[in-house]
C-alpha cells in the first residue's frame, strides 16, 4: 500500500534533456530532504516523490524550472544539477514521502518479515524528528495519510474484503493529496481531474505493490489480498503465481484506462513530457518487468 | 476562442498532413470509448469539441487561403459528439435510476438500487449496480456485476458492450501492458543477440582452426 519506486520513467524512452531534468528534481528533493529534515531523512528518497514534485510544479501556470550544477551530498565526486527556483514544491514532496516511509516501516514493525522488522527498528527512532516536522508542515497530508492507514488495516481485518475495498484506501489518500492542489483558485471542474487522477494512481499503486509481494506475503504470512483468494503458499507452483500475476495484470489494465483518461484531461506546462512518459510507458513497463519478467531472471 | 493550432499542438506553418495527423492524434485520447461511464466525461467531451472546433477552424481558413486543397472536412464531424446521445433507449424498470446516474448522483442511484429486494433484481439491476461502482472506481466489482448482468441477458446489446469495454480495458487497449504483445525493443534485442551469437560461433570455431565467417583479409 506504499509508495516504493513504482512510479517512475522509462528511460530509454526520454530525452536527454528530459532525463537531466528528471534527475536535477530528484536530486533537488534528496538536497532539501538534508535541510529540512535532517540528514538521516535522505535514506528515504524515492522515485515516487519525484513525480509528485514533477506535478506539483507542472500543474502552476506560469512556471518556468531554473538549473544550476552542484555536487552530490552523497558522493562529492559525481557532479549534479539541481532546480532552483521550486522549493515549495519540493519541501512538499520531501515531506510527503518522510510521511509515508514512516507509515510504511511503523507497518513493517508489526509485520512478521524479519528483514523489514529490523530496518524499521533501526531506521524509525532517525526518522522520529523529520516526522514530526514533516507532520507540522503539512497536517492535512498527515491527515490523509493516517486515514489511510487506519481504513487500510479495517479492511484488511475484514475476512471477506474485495480487492477494491483493499485498494480503496490508498486510493483515496492519493485523490485527497491531489486535491489539494486543486484548491484555491482554480474552477470545480480541474478538481475533479485531479481527484480521479489520484484516484486511480494510487489503486495502480497499490495493486502493484500486493502484486510484487505475493510470493513474500507468502512465506511470512503476511495480508495480501492475492494471497488469501488464489491461496497461494511458499510451495506454491510457478503456474499459480503465473496465473495470479496475469490476473493483477489486468486488474492493473482496468485502472490504468482510467488514469489515462483522467491524467489526459489535466492541464499540465513544463515537464509535462516527463509526465507522460512515467503514465504511458513507466506504468506499463513496471507492469510488464515485474510480473512478467521476474520469474526468467 | 483559443489559437486552434495551440489547441491542435502544432505550429502555424505546419503542413495540412501534419495538422491532420495531430487532429487523429487527440481525437484518439479524448474519444467517447475512453470515458465511456467516468464521471469526467463531460469535460472530456468539451476538450473534443473544443478540438473539433479548432481543427474545423484551421481546415476552413486553410481553404479560404487556398480555394483547393487536400482536406476534404473532418471526417469526425458528428460520429464524435456521441458523448449524451449513447444511451439506450431499452425498455427500462430503472429510468429514475439511469438518470441519477447520469446526472452524477451516484448515491441516490445506489440508494434506490439497494432498496430492491434481492428476489427482483433481475439483469437491469446487476448492470447498473456495475454501472455506478465502475463510475465510482470499484473496478473488479463493477467488472463482476456487468459480467453477471450479461450471463442474466445474454442477449442484450448493452450490457455486451459495456462488458467488451472492459475486456479491452483488462487486455490493456486502454493503457497499462499487454504481455501478448511482442514490443519491438525485445525483437531488436534478439536481433542483436542472432548477430552476437555469430560472432561468438566464429570466434569458438577459429579456437579450433575452422572458420565460420571467412575473414576478408585472409583470403
Amino acid at each position: 500500500m506504499h509508495l516504493f519506486g513504482y512510479i517512475r520513467p522509462q528511460k530509454p524512452e526520454l530525452r536527454v534533456r528530459e532525463y537531466e531534468a528528471y534527475r536535477a528534481v530528484y536530486c533537488s528533493i534528496c538536497r532539501v530532504l538534508g535541510r529540512h529534515y535532517g540528514i538521516f531523512s535522505r535514506l528515504i528518497l524515492s522515485y515516487d516523490s519525484t513525480f509528485y514534485a514533477l506535478l506539483l510544479l507542472a500543474l502552476q501556470k506560469k512556471y518556468v524550472p531554473c538549473f544550476a550544477g552542484g555536487r552530490c551530498a552523497a558522493n562529492p565526486l559525481k557532479k549534479c544539477m539541481y532546480c532552483t527556483n521550486a522549493q515549495p514544491s519540493l519541501k512538499q514532496a520531501a515531506a510527503l514521502s518522510i510521511l509515508l516511509s514512516v507509515q510504511k516501516l511503523q507497518d513493517d514493525r508489526r509485520d512478521r518479515g524479519r528483514w523489514p522488522r529490523c530496518r524499521a527498528f533501526f531506521l524509525l527512532p532517525f526518522l522520529h524528528g523529520a516526522h514530526k516536522k514533516a507532520a507540522a508542515d503539512f497536517p492535512w497530508m498527515e491527515q490523509a495519510v493516517c486515514t489511510c492507514m487506519r481504513q487500510q488495516a479495517e479492511a484488511e481485518a475484514e475476512p471477506d474484503s474485495t480487492l477494491d475495498d483493499c485498494a480503496q484506501p490508498t486510493a483515496e489518500m492519493l485523490s485527497a493529496i491531489l486535491a489539494h492542489e486543486g484548491g484555491t483558485d482554480t474552477e470545480p471542474l480541474y478538481l475533479r481531474v485531479l481527484q480521479e487522477t489520484g484516484f486511480y494512481l494510487g489503486r495502480w499503486v497499490y495493486l502493484m505493490d500486493a502484486a510484487d509481494d505475493v510470493e513474500k506475503d507468502a512465506a511470512d504470512g503476511d495480508f495480501n489480498w492475492f494471497v488469501r483468494h488464489y491461496q497461494v503458499t511458499k510451495d506454491s507452483s510457478p503456474e499459480k503465481l503465473t496465473e495470479v500475476h496475469t490476473f493483477a495484470n489486468a486488474a492493473m489494465n482496468l485502472t490504468m484506462s482510467r488514469l489515462c483518461a483522467a491524467f489526459n484531461l489535466l492541464d499540465l506546462n513544463s515537464f509535462a513530457s516527463v509526465l507522460r512518459n512515467i503514465i504511458e510507458l513507466g506504468l506499463p513497463n513496471m507492469q510488464k518487468q515485474l510480473l512478467f519478467k521476474k520469474e526468467t531472471k | 476562442m483559443s489559437d486552434p493550432y495551440q489547441v491542435l499542438g502544432v505550429s502555424p506553418s505546419a503542413t495540412d498532413e501534419e495538422v491532420k495527423a495531430a487532429y487523429h492524434k487527440l481525437a484518439k485520447k479524448y474519444h467517447p470509448d475512453n470515458y465511456a461511464n467516468s464521471p469526467l466525461a463531460d469535460l472530456a467531451s468539451e476538450k473534443m469539441k473544443e478540438i473539433n472546433e479548432s481543427y474545423d477552424t484551421i481546415v476552413n481558413q486553410r481553404k479560404q487561403q487556398a480555394q483547393q486543397g487536400p482536406f476534404t472536412g473532418n471526417p469526425y464531424q458528428g460520429s464524435y459528439y456521441g458523448y449524451a446521445g449513447t444511451q439506450s433507449q431499452s425498455s427500462s424498470g430503472f429510468s429514475d435510476v439511469r438518470s441519477y446516474i447520469r446526472g452524477g448522483r451516484l448515491a441516490d442511484a445506489e440508494q434506490i438500487l439497494d432498496g430492491v429486494p434481492a428476489e427482483n433484481r433481475n439483469a437491469e439491476w446487476y448492470f447498473l449496480k456495475g454501472t455506478v461502482l465502475y463510475n465510482r472506481g470499484q473496478l473488479e466489482q463493477a467488472s463482476n456485476y456487468i459480467g453477471h448482468a450479461c450471463q442474466m441477458d445474454p442477449g442484450n446489446g448493452e450490457y455486451r458492450a459495456a462488458m467488451s469495454q472492459i475486456n479491452g480495458q483488462y487486455r490493456g487497449y486502454y493503457g497499462g501492458y499487454n504481455p501478448s504483445v511482442q514490443n519491438n525493443r525485445s525483437d531488436m534485442d534478439q536481433a542483436c543477440n542472432c548477430c552476437g551469437n555469430l560472432v561468438c560461433a566464429d570466434a569458438c570455431c577459429e579456437c579450433f582452426g575452422g572458420n565460420l565467417i571467412p575473414c576478408i583479409g585472409c583470403r
